[in-house]
């Protein structure tokens, strides 16, 4: 019955690397005041040093010793224990080992850049104390050897999510946001409860090893129903359609938050957790078409929302989305190394991304809509090599880090068998090439435009479109932060971001391939008709018609010429369906807030005054009137009482000379 | 004779506050607060003890007869610590005066807790009204809440007494609370039983006999109404698995359809309130019905996993509402206004505050890491393992609601833009913040590792879990 | 059972008489002293009956009782006379439903 992953033992490393930063956030938090700047550099160095460990670790993480029935890989270390089948514990295996790599690697990162980022924010300590707190919650998610240590993570890096997204919180849209975020993730929190709930009710343990193990005792729609509810948590977290509305909201938190968690990790969590129950989506062929046709789903919406935005972060945070889709698409259908490597890759390019317009965004005094940018590449010339880079890797040209991945998952899903999914990778990828290439384009091309009237660039509420913050008028002071502390952590990324996916190169060969072989199951699949090289050539002819039609629309000498007419018109013409993104909120909106208020107005309105104390009120009422009536018979004339008497005992007379038989 | 002290001090000292002339707040207070601590470490010296003295034995044999059981154990600390961390907190007018309720009122729940007779039971039940109706007619707002408050409750005292008596008078002795041996039966004990129900549930309190909660929980003074909360409502849960499951659990399995049912509306009701309320401490009175609706669930669902989540789920809500209501206690103090349309902002200026106010929310609205998340999945897994699925799904939508209601809370007192018409105020002082800090540090340690709690089996409550292991004897 | 040279049913239904008379003169007589002379009826009529029945079973209890009564009725009456005195002292002049202080 009990089932091992890992080998269990001591490994204080992984204790340290796993604590450090909460002691960072801990001692951040407490003695902010006092630290003042020296937050950032603690907050970093608290970071680094998880990362050391992770390097130092690396050797726990992959080793692999013979066990009974399969190889024990990684390493296990027990914790606490709730109840009796309520064992908690940290388990590194490549899996994990590979996220947590990246959470405190790139984390570093841009904690570093944050420094500079934040440099004159009031709140400074307060951000790093957070931030450290985030790369806590995140490892305990990805490091849990079981589900409730898994969702313990998963309500946590919520909780991080929540207080970043809403950091700057005098502005009510930040608020509101945060709140938004928060309550969708609760959402589908419950969904992996649920699961739990279900998962102790067959295996009577929460651990991952007892529960793969006996895998095979479930019966299928009980699975079915497991997966489907570990899902929701894993679409709630990762932006999957329908659940993704709180996505593009997420940007009021400021440009590092976005790259770190709303790019780089927590939202890939889903994505983790549909990899690390691979064993549970293996046997069952509909849970893992549901969830491939959901990452299809949101990696084609992700895509043509973000051709359709004019705020710089929004755009990304769609691309997010809609890379996500095809991470949670690859992993759905069970092409697990693709849709993780995609993950590894988007990690680096994304943050880049992010990271580089944060760049734009901090020399522009917070200018977010990319109407107002224009002709930066000579003022900014880092930052266009660094979203050069980026975009070049999103869009999957051949030698950049995202070609390697983005081909395998949507080589993937025609291997698997999903020849529907197939198309529609091709078919976001070309998409993804025009919009991120529009937003190059448009940023970095023709002339600058920050000083026309917003009004001309049809921007009708500047206020709500990413322009003019006013919220943190410190932040628009001159910048004291060295330079290097934003430009280094950027350049840093770009290599990554090139060679990154290079792992994947020579197939089955290929060192990524060979670090995976213990971790996820491999059936041997039918050969597809469409072979690995004609795929990337038609994703590879998709992009250039997309990268075509973006030249040609901005970044022709034409299109430069007239360029503030062109994006009011675009503007003006922008379909209603696309500005309100496809009316999800709406719907969610009126389907679940709306309805809640509702029922809370009735219940709190009507019945706990109206109908219940009304009953009570009503028994108060009927005493009163009894009293009344009895008080009616008290007339205080002694007559009167006597005469009652006298009828009262000739009753009495009656019905005994009736009962003894006197009177016939 | 230890034991007996945790009963008595309490009282005495109320008593001597109350008629003493010197009216110097701070003493008051350091006298409550060296009453409550002391309670505490008694609490725990005494554990395992007993002291008894027969009362009568005609018409049944009933005795003063106290000492904790394994679940009353819990409670008793829980109000020790709650009623200190409520004396430390207390900043009223006549303070002397409303020290001394509280002392009285945590003597007469120490008695409850610690009865293990019925008839005292009953007799402490009663007494434990009385210093929170005093405390609303002199510091309340509003005269007709002391009242509703003290008929409900009192009509419930009354039952609870008629059903004690008849308990008496039908197994011939009261002296009964703890012992596993004791077992009704006969065409009487429903009614029995229902007379003890009625009694909890007005107290608890489940829907729909909730309605003198939101109004007391409103119109009480911080510091009490956080005792009131945190350990008075907790009176009923105990009284349902002392009594209720321990000498009549046939009867709670057949009429636990009905309980459940009345726990799930009242656990949606709440939440569903709390969303709309505008008046802070409304929001926390509702939430409460809801938490305590699961917790009642969780008792009628008969499950030991669900019975062990509900104990975990009792003291940690005792622990958040109290913090909760502490924590609104010192924002009413300093803006005085409680309604969320009029509050906004005060973060900016009152950091720490913020902090105390975000981690009680964030307790209350379940994050995992934090006591309230362990023991709603411990009692959601026990309910669903009971076969009750409908109830464990429906019993997931106040989870969500509970972050909405919870961060609007919060954020509508702590975050947006600064109202330029509320005062600005100091910060939260250091007697404040160590007010809130034994209850925030028992969140987090039970949290983490709850595991004191999960591993006790002895006495009482492990007969009551085998007995419901086994469903009927 | 003793000899009697009048017979049973003759003493009850004279008491029975008497104890209606007694009973129309409360329901119907304003005056309390007339109602307190009614009231004397009553108890005689019940009197009678315990003198005739303790001598036709020779049982000697309802001698005893018929003195209790006396008694009881002769400090009913003090009580009644002396009400009355009060009432008239304070009404200056008595009627029985004048004297309405119980009503509810």
């Amino acid at each position: 019955m009990h089932y091992q992953m890992g080998n269990s033992g001591s490994y204080p490393l992984l204790l340290l690397l796993w604590l450090l930063p909460l002691a960072g956030a801990i001692v951040i938090w407490a003695f902010g005041p006092q630290l003042k700047r020296l937050a950032g550099a603690l907050g970093s160095a608290v970071v680094g040093a998880s990362f050391v460990a992770t390097l130092l670790s690396w050797h726990d993480g992959t080793q692999s010793v013979a066990g009974a029935g399969a190889n024990l890989v990684g390493a296990h270390q027990a914790l606490v224990s709730w109840l009796p089948g309520f064992d908690f514990g940290l388990l590194l295996d490549p899996l994990s080992l590979l996220w947590v790599c990246i959470i405190t690697g790139v984390g570093f990162l841009i904690h570093v850049y944050s420094i500079g980022y934040m440099y004159d924010d009031k709140a400074f300590a307060r951000f790093f104390a957070f931030l450290n707190f985030f790369v806590f919650a995140m490892l305990t998610l990805v490091l849990s050897d079981n589900f409730v240590g898994l969702l313990v993570g998963w309500g946590l890096v919520g909780l991080a999510s929540y207080f970043l997204i809403g950091f700057w919180f005098e502005k009510p849209s930040a608020v509101a946001a945060a709140r938004k975020a928060f309550v969708i993730n609760v959402a589908g929190d419950v969904g992996i409860m649920f699961a739990i709930f279900m998962i102790v009710a067959s295996v009577h343990s929460i651990a991952f090893g007892d529960v793969f193990g006996n895998v095979g005792s479930l019966s299928t729609p009980w699975l079915l129903a497991i997966c489907i509810c570990l899902f929701i948590g894993a679409a709630a977290k990762s932006a999957q359609v329908p659940l993704h509305t709180w996505l593009p909201d997420a940007m009021e938190g400021p440009t590092p938050v976005s790259a770190l968690i709303h790019a780089a990790t927590m939202v890939t969590a889903g994505v983790y957790l549909v990899a690390r129950c691979a064993p549970l989506w293996s046997q069952n062929a509909d849970a893992q078409l549901l969830v491939g046709i959901i990452g299809g789903i949101t990696a084609l919406a992700g895509a043509i929302l973000g051709c359709a935005q004019w705020d710089i972060k929004r755009i990304l945070a769609y691309s997010t989305m809609s890379q996500i889709g095809y991470m949670i698409m690859g992993v759905g259908v069970g092409a697990y190394e693709g849709g993780v490597a995609h993950f590894f890759t988007h990690a680096f390019f994304k943050a880049q991304l992010f990271l580089g317009s944060g760049l734009i965004i901090h020399a522009l005094a917070n200018e977010q809509d990319v109407r107002r940018m224009g002709g930066l590449m000579k003022k900014l010339p880092f930052a266009f090599v660094a979203m050069l880079v980026g975009v070049l890797a999103i869009c999957g040209i051949p030698g950049f880090s995202g070609s390697f991945s983005k081909d395998a998952v949507i080589y993937g899903t025609l291997q698997h068998g999903h020849p529907i999914l197939y198309a529609i990778g091709i078919l976001t990828a070309g998409l993804t090439a025009y919009y991120m290439f529009r937003l190059l384009f448009v940023t970095f091309f023709g002339s600058y435009r920050g000083d026309v009237d917003p009004s001309d660039l049809g921007i009708r509420h500047p206020e709500l479109a990413g322009t003019a913050h006013a919220a943190h008028d410190d932040h628009h002071g001159e910048h004291h932060a060295p330079a290097w502390l934003m430009n280094v952590p950027v350049g840093i990324l770009i290599v990554p971001s090139i060679f990154a996916g290079w792992l994947l190169f020579g197939g089955e060969h290929s060192p990524w391939a060979q670090f995976f072989a213990q971790q996820f199951p491999h059936p041997t699949l039918p050969t597809p008709a469409i072979s690995e090289l004609t795929t990337t050539l038609i994703v590879l002819a998709c992009v250039a018609v997309g990268i075509g039609v973006a030249y040609a629309r901005y970044a022709t000498a034409a299109a430069q010429a007239d360029a503030v007419e062109r994006l009011r018109g675009e503007s003006v013409r922008m379909p209603a369906l696309l500005t309100n993104a496809f009316y999800f909120d709406a719907a969610l909106d009126l389907l679940f807030v709306r309805t809640s208020q509702l029922f809370g107005t009735i219940f709190g309105r009507l019945i706990d005054p109206q109908i219940i104390d009304g009953a009570v009120r009503e028994t108060a009422f009927s005493a009163q009137w009894l009293g009344t009536l009895v008080r009616s018979f008290q007339t205080g004339l002694v007559r009167a009482y006597a005469f009652v008497l006298v009828i009262g005992v000739a009753c009495f007379l009656v019905y005994y000379a009736v009962i003894s038989g006197g009177l016939h | 004779m230890l034991v007996l002290s945790l009963v008595l001090v309490p009282i005495v000292a109320g008593f001597v506050l109350l008629v003493l002339r010197n009216e110097n707040p701070v003493m008051s207070r350091t006298v409550g607060a060296l009453v409550a601590a002391f309670t505490f470490g008694a609490a725990i010296a005494a554990h395992g003890q007993e002291w008894s003295y027969r009362w009568l034995t005609r018409p049944f044999v009933a005795s003063f007869h106290i000492g904790d059981t394994a679940i009353s154990y819990w409670l008793v600390l829980l109000l020790a610590i709650c009623t200190f961390c409520a004396i430390l907190a207390a900043s009223v007018p006549r303070q002397r005066a409303f020290v001394g309720q509280m002392l009285l009122l945590e003597g007469a729940m120490m008695g409850l807790f610690l009865a293990r007779d019925l008839l005292l039971f009953a007799l402490f039940w009663d007494l434990m009204l009385l210093p929170v109706f005093f405390v609303l007619l002199g510091w309340g707002e509003h005269v007709a809440t002391a009242w509703r408050y003290f008929i409900y409750n009192f009509a419930g005292g009354l039952f609870l007494l008629l059903a004690t008596a008849a308990f008496g008078a039908l197994y011939g002795s009261t002296d009964v609370i703890g012992r596993s041996d004791v077992h009704l039966a006969g065409a009487w004990v429903p009614w029995i039983f229902w007379g003890f129900a009625v009694a909890f549930l007005v107290k608890t309190p489940v829907w729909p006999l909730h309605t003198w909660m939101p109004l007391t929980y409103s119109d009480t003074p911080s510091p009490m109404v956080a005792v009131v909360s945190a350990v008075q409502s907790k009176g009923g849960l105990y009284g349902f698995i002392a009594i209720g499951m321990a000498f009549m659990p046939e009867y709670v399995k057949a009429y636990a359809p009905i309980l459940i049912v009345l726990g799930v509306i009242s656990l949606l009701y709440g939440a569903f309130v709390a969303v709309t309320q505008n008046d802070a401490k409304r929001v926390v009175a509702y939430s409460s019905l809801s938490h305590l609706g699961l917790i009642v669930v969780a008792l009628a669902s008969l499950n030991a996993t669900a019975l062990q989540g509900a104990l975990i789920y009792m003291i940690a809500h005792g622990l958040f509402s109290a913090a909760l209501f502490l924590v609104l206690g010192f924002v009413e103090s300093r803006e005085e206004t409680r309604s969320l349309v009029r509050l906004g902002g005060i973060g900016a200026t009152n950091p720490r505050l913020a902090g105390a106010l975000c981690i009680a929310a964030l307790a209350a609205l379940g994050l995992p890491g934090l006591a309230g998340f362990v023991g709603e999945l411990i009692i959601l897994t026990g309910i669903f393992q009971a076969g009750l699925t409908w109830a464990a799904i429906l019993a997931l939508i106040p989870i969500v609601l509970a972050s909405a209601y919870m961060l609007r809370l919060f954020q509508g007192i702590m975050n947006g833009p600064q109202v330029p018409d509320l005062p600005v105020r100091r910060d939260l002082g250091w007697l404040e913040g160590l007010a809130l800090a034994p209850l925030v540090l028992a969140l987090v340690v039970l949290g983490v590792n709850p595991h004191a709690l999960t591993t006790f089996d002895t006495g009482a409550y492990n007969a009551v879990a085998t007995t419901l292991q086994g469903g009927t004897r | 059972m003793l000899p009697m040279s009048v017979p049973l049913i003759d003493y009850v239904a004279l008491s029975s008489v008497i104890f209606f008379i007694g009973v129309a003169g409360v329901l119907v007589r304003r005056n309390p002293l007339i109602v307190l002379m009614s009231i004397e009826l009553m108890f005689n009529a019940a009197n009678l009956l315990f003198m005739a029945f303790a001598r036709a079973w020779g049982n000697n209890a309802g001698h005893i009782f018929a003195f209790l009564v006396i008694t009881v009725a002769a400090a009913e009456a003090a009580i009644g006379l002396a009400i009355v005195v009060t009432v008239f002292r304070t009404a200056r002049h008595v009627d029985v439903d004048d004297v309405s202080l119980m009503k509810g």
